[in-house]
């Protein structure tokens, strides 16, 4: 039987793992939605997210300050990776978007290596505060990224559901070619969504980033769970994003409580139940081949 | 649309290709201001690539296409509707995610366009649906939408994809009157297998047969079912 503080903290622990698992993705599966794109750079924006959190939190002392610099570089890059390189490429095969993505993520990672060296880096804790939940002691910290998770999940819903850019984007993610029928520019749709999706990214490793090193190979680390999550939640679907996020977030955690090894292994045992009951995900729906 | 400088719209030597093979052979169509042009052709004669050419979603090798004076050709899709030139698809792939005023509100938002009166006067059912999801409206339910969806900004020309395929003929004969009501303040290009229907509405037809115009019959005259049957 797991002692019922470790499974506490365990919980927290799970939650905040699927937080930023969940900012991390969100963006590659609104990306894959709209655009049909695999957009796996997003894990470039992620670990520049995190450079600038560090470089901007040692030059001035403040963390946050750091994780919103991170945030509004990861989306003026993905500003202009939208603009010279996927307007170019909207037009081809799926499959061309991800080795062109993979590339630039390779190329991305050797940049930073350049400017920022190959030795991990600490980011010091915003809130290094605790509080008691139910006699365990959990950081505050890691209670802030889930907050921020919820946070964002219902501002991009309020996005697709209450404003006009939103809901042309969600009707775009069912129908592009409909949308643009009816005198809407849906380039400037994308552009938007990948700007988004690329300052969520950077959000997340900023927020990341005081909880573990940041070092280059940061998003090639996670480039297994991200894949995991937006397919085991269904490809396009912010709603199983979330879920999913959370579900692998606390498969990872309470994994390696029962048996260490579960950790690494535990998620593609889901992901393969999933998708033997589900192939298109959990709340996936069949995809339009375009 | 104003009616200078030419037709409402018109086509001249259009080829396309779908990567290598040939689609459409020199092409050529003309619909002069308020006329109803029908095309007529077997599934595969090339009615709807001749639509998604105007429209702008595929790209021509070579030929013209005007409208107004206006070229159309290397517009993207989007711009060639914001000249009000709408195309209605065949597929009737309402956004069903998004409920009947949502569809709306996003054609009201591509035009400027905040008038649905012209809608709900067309289509007085609609009204009841606004706030169901589209994804839950019946197949004939489905064409009104796409049609209000498509009148929002009172568009000069209409592409109509085989309006009636699949309705039932209480549906076919609303959609009658409405193509003969918007004809009055629209030219509309419609594709149709149905016969009677399109014979009925139409000023000009054209018959297809594998990419290629075969025969044109002008005025209200010799557009009858009797002599188009041939090309069905």
């Amino acid at each position: 039987m797991i002692d019922a503080h470790l499974l506490t903290s365990g919980i927290i622990f799970g939650l905040s793992l699927g937080s930023i698992f969940f900012l991390m993705t969100v963006g590659l599966s609104l990306c894959f939605g709209l655009m049909r794109i695999i957009s796996l750079d997003q894990l470039l924006y992620y670990s520049l997210g995190a450079y600038v959190t560090y470089s901007i939190s040692h030059a001035t002392s403040y963390v946050w300050l750091g994780v919103l610099a991170g945030a509004v570089v990861g989306g003026l890059a993905a500003f202009a990776v939208e603009r010279l390189l996927y307007r170019r490429i909207y037009e081809r095969d799926i499959t061309f978007s991800m080795i062109t993505s993979f590339g630039m993520l390779i190329a991305g990672i050797g940049a930073i290596k350049y400017i920022w060296g190959l030795t991990p880096r600490p980011v010091s804790v915003p809130i290094t505060a605790e509080v008691d939940i139910l006699g365990t002691l959990v950081p505050i910290y890691r209670l802030v990224i889930i907050g921020a998770a919820f946070v964002v999940y219902a501002g991009i819903w309020l996005f697709l559901n209450r404003t006009m850019v939103g809901k042309a984007i969600r009707a775009g993610i069912e129908n592009v070619e409909h949308v643009e029928g009816l005198g809407i520019n849906v380039y400037r749709l994308f552009a938007v969504t990948f700007i988004i999706a690329g300052t969520l990214s950077a959000l997340a490793g900023g927020l990341y980033a005081p909880l573990i090193m940041v070092d280059p190979q940061m998003g090639l680390d996670v480039l297994a769970f991200a894949f995991m999550v937006v397919i085991i939640g269904g490809l396009g679907s912010i709603k199983g994003t979330f879920v999913s996020a959370f579900l692998v977030g606390q498969v990872v955690s309470l994994g390696s409580l029962a048996y260490a090894p579960l950790a690494q292994m535990a998620p593609f045992a889901i992901m393969l139940v999933v998708l033997l009951v589900k192939p298109t995900g959990l709340y996936g729906s069949p995809l339009l081949k375009r | 649309m104003s009616e200078a400088g030419g037709d409402a719209l018109s086509v001249i030597g259009l080829n396309v290709w779908y990567d290598e093979a040939k689609a459409l052979f020199d092409v050529s169509l003309r619909a002069t201001s308020g006329q109803v042009v029908a095309c007529v052709g077997r599934n595969g004669a090339g009615k709807t690539t001749l639509l998604r050419t105007v429209a702008g979603f595929l790209k021509p090798r070579s030929g013209s296409i005007a409208s107004a004076g206006v070229d159309l050709v290397g517009l993207p899709s989007y711009g060639v509707a914001q000249l009000g030139i709408k195309y209605v698809p065949q597929d009737k792939m309402v956004f069903s995610d998004l409920t009947v005023r949502e569809n709306l509100e996003l054609s009201s938002y591509a035009t400027g366009d905040y008038d649905w009166e012209p809608v709900t006067t067309y289509f007085p059912k609609l009204k009841a649906l606004m706030d169901h999801k589209a994804g839950h409206l019946s197949g004939g339910e489905r064409q009104m939408l796409m049609i209000g969806r498509a009148i929002l900004g009172r568009p000069g020309l209409l592409l109509v994809d085989e309006p009636t395929e699949g309705l039932a003929p209480g549906i076919v004969m609303h959609l009658k009157h409405v193509f003969r009501d918007l004809s009055k303040r629209a030219t509309l290009v419609i594709v149709e297998q149905n016969l009677p229907m399109v014979c009925a509405i139409a000023d000009t037809l054209y018959a297809m047969s594998d990419g290629r115009i075969v025969a044109e019959f002008a005025g209200r005259g010799s557009v009858r079912p009797e002599v188009c049957e041939r090309y069905l």
